[in-house]
């Protein structure tokens, strides 16, 4: 083993870790805002809306995330009058390319999970909520999001560690994120198992704390599915009924 | 009788309600004045639930109108025929007056006691917190579960459940309570603790409309009795006149059933 090799490819790689995260934290948050309006589409009582809805998770889910990158960064830059707009500044960087392609996808996925929290939350509960006066809107944030998110939150988590991995396909779009980083090193050095194998031991540990995120938010909103925690029996026993 | 002379809290006008072919409600017409306890009896499918779910527009009528403390909650006419409420706003103010205790409690179940019953009133009324939680205690002092307010629905049982939504319903400050079956997804013998909270109620005065198939409430708490059968009123008038000489065949076979 060529420890001295190992731990310079580490400092490397985790130096292209920020990158790696950002693009992560970046696209998941978009893809989760972009998921609940799509989501919230899918039950709209509009039907073209619904329609585009299920349009847009048909081709994102149904196209390779891989062929999406390759669109929007090559392709892209053909329309002239793409390249005229304000948008062209952000579109023209790799990073914002990567970024826009790994929301669009992950909403299309995460719309689904969303969709399916939002299901199963129970009826009765809304019909309290509207039974107190309160608005549809007013509805949607104080009791179906919240209940929705927390039934969504355990597939969702899969989602994020997917969207971790997925980062590494913007290393073919020129940008240096753990994976790019880990392809130099290894057209340099030729030493494509110990490079690679450090590369995986950085995602794993990634999505390890990502894990644990997850769990612990879980934990934190699902108080009312535990047993509750023994207060002081003598406040239990004491208790009139 | 003072209840003769109260002002009309609730007016319901000649309310026709179908679901597919099947006519519910055929034509109900109905006050309560100020302090009454109504009782709605009847057997199942006789209508009396979806009476009551009209009266807060949580079934829409296909026709008639309802009019709560002077407010006639105002419909247009649909493309189908029917009828539906013109300005959702209205809706939302007119049911935020009435209280509704729904048969399978309906708490929320992301929130403890307390926060269900704060809800409403700070986030619909606009009341200030600090204001809502001494309230709230106050009033889940009154349903006996003031030591309960920190738990979830899920960790109590079906009776503490019930009055903690009664609880809730009362922290609005409703004109009218209504009541869809409040104890029949109890077991047995939480069927009393819930009985004694709604008693206590109509002994302050409170205005009430509750469907129920708790005859011994009906005749020793309220002070009418309603009695429905496929779509219609059929018997109307004080419990011991009800239950004393029913008109109706049919509501005598009902009571002794």
């Amino acid at each position: 083993m060529d420890w001295i090799f190992l731990q310079e490819t580490f400092v490397s790689l985790v130096s292209a870790v920020p990158l790696t995260l950002l693009l992560a934290a970046n696209s998941i948050v978009l893809g989760a805002v972009l998921a609940v309006g799509i989501a919230v589409a899918r039950f709209s009582a509009i039907a073209p809306l619904r329609w585009l809805a299920q349009a847009y998770v048909f081709v994102f889910r149904g196209t390779p995330l891989l062929v999406q990158l390759f669109i929007i960064y090559y392709g892209l830059s053909q329309f002239p009058a793409i390249r005229h707009s304000l948008l062209w500044p952000i579109l023209r960087e790799p990073y914002w390319c990567a970024v826009l392609a790994l929301a669009l996808n992950t909403a299309a996925y995460a719309s689904e999970i969303v969709r399916g929290g939002l299901l199963s939350v129970p009826f009765g509960q809304i019909e309290a909520a509207r039974a107190c006066g309160m608005s549809r809107f007013m509805i949607f944030r104080r009791i179906t999001l919240p209940l929705g998110v927390r039934q969504a939150l355990p597939g969702y988590g899969n989602e994020m560690i997917a969207m971790v991995k997925a980062t590494s396909l913007a290393s073919i779009i020129t940008l240096m994120e753990v994976t790019g980083v880990a392809a130099r090193i290894i057209s340099e050095s030729y030493r494509a198992i110990e490079v690679f194998v450090v590369a995986g031991a950085i995602y794993l540990a990634i999505n390890f704390l990502l894990t644990r995120l997850v769990q612990f938010v879980e934990f934190r909103l699902s108080p009312h599915l535990r047993q509750p925690v023994a207060v002081l029996p003598a406040i239990i026993e004491g208790e009139a009924h | 009788m003072s209840s003769s002379v109260a002002p009309v809290a609730i007016s319901v006008r000649d309310i026709h309600k179908s679901f597919g072919p099947i006519e519910v409600l055929k034509g109900i017409s109905l006050d309560a004045r100020e302090g009454e306890v109504v009782s709605i009896l009847g057997s199942s499918g006789s209508g009396k639930s979806t009476l009551l779910r009209c009266i807060n527009m949580l079934e829409t009528p296909d026709r008639g109108a309802v009019t709560v403390a002077g407010e006639t909650i105002e419909m247009l006419a649909a493309a189908n025929g029917k009828s539906r409420p013109k300005d959702r706003a209205q809706v939302d103010r007119i049911r935020s007056r009435l209280g509704m205790v729904f048969q399978s409690f309906n708490l929320w179940s992301h929130k403890t006691v307390l926060e269900n019953v704060i809800e409403a009133p700070i986030h619909v009324q606009k009341r200030p917190r600090a204001e809502c939680i001494e309230e709230a205690e106050a009033l889940l002092a009154k349903v006996g579960i003031a030591a309960k307010r920190n738990h979830y629905p899920a960790h109590l049982s079906g009776g503490q459940q019930q009055r903690a939504a009664i609880a809730r319903a009362l922290a609005m400050r409703p004109a009218v309570m209504l009541f869809d079956e409040p104890t029949s997804a109890l077991d047995p013998e939480l069927v009393g603790e819930v009985l004694r909270v709604m008693r206590s109620l109509a002994e302050e005065g409170r205005t009430m409309l509750v469907v129920t198939h708790e005859m011994g409430f009906a005749r020793d708490v309220s002070s009418r009795v309603i009695f429905l059968h496929q779509g219609q009123i059929e018997e109307d008038g004080r419990p011991e006149d009800v239950f004393g000489n029913a008109k109706s065949e049919r509501f005598r076979r009902f009571i002794k059933a």
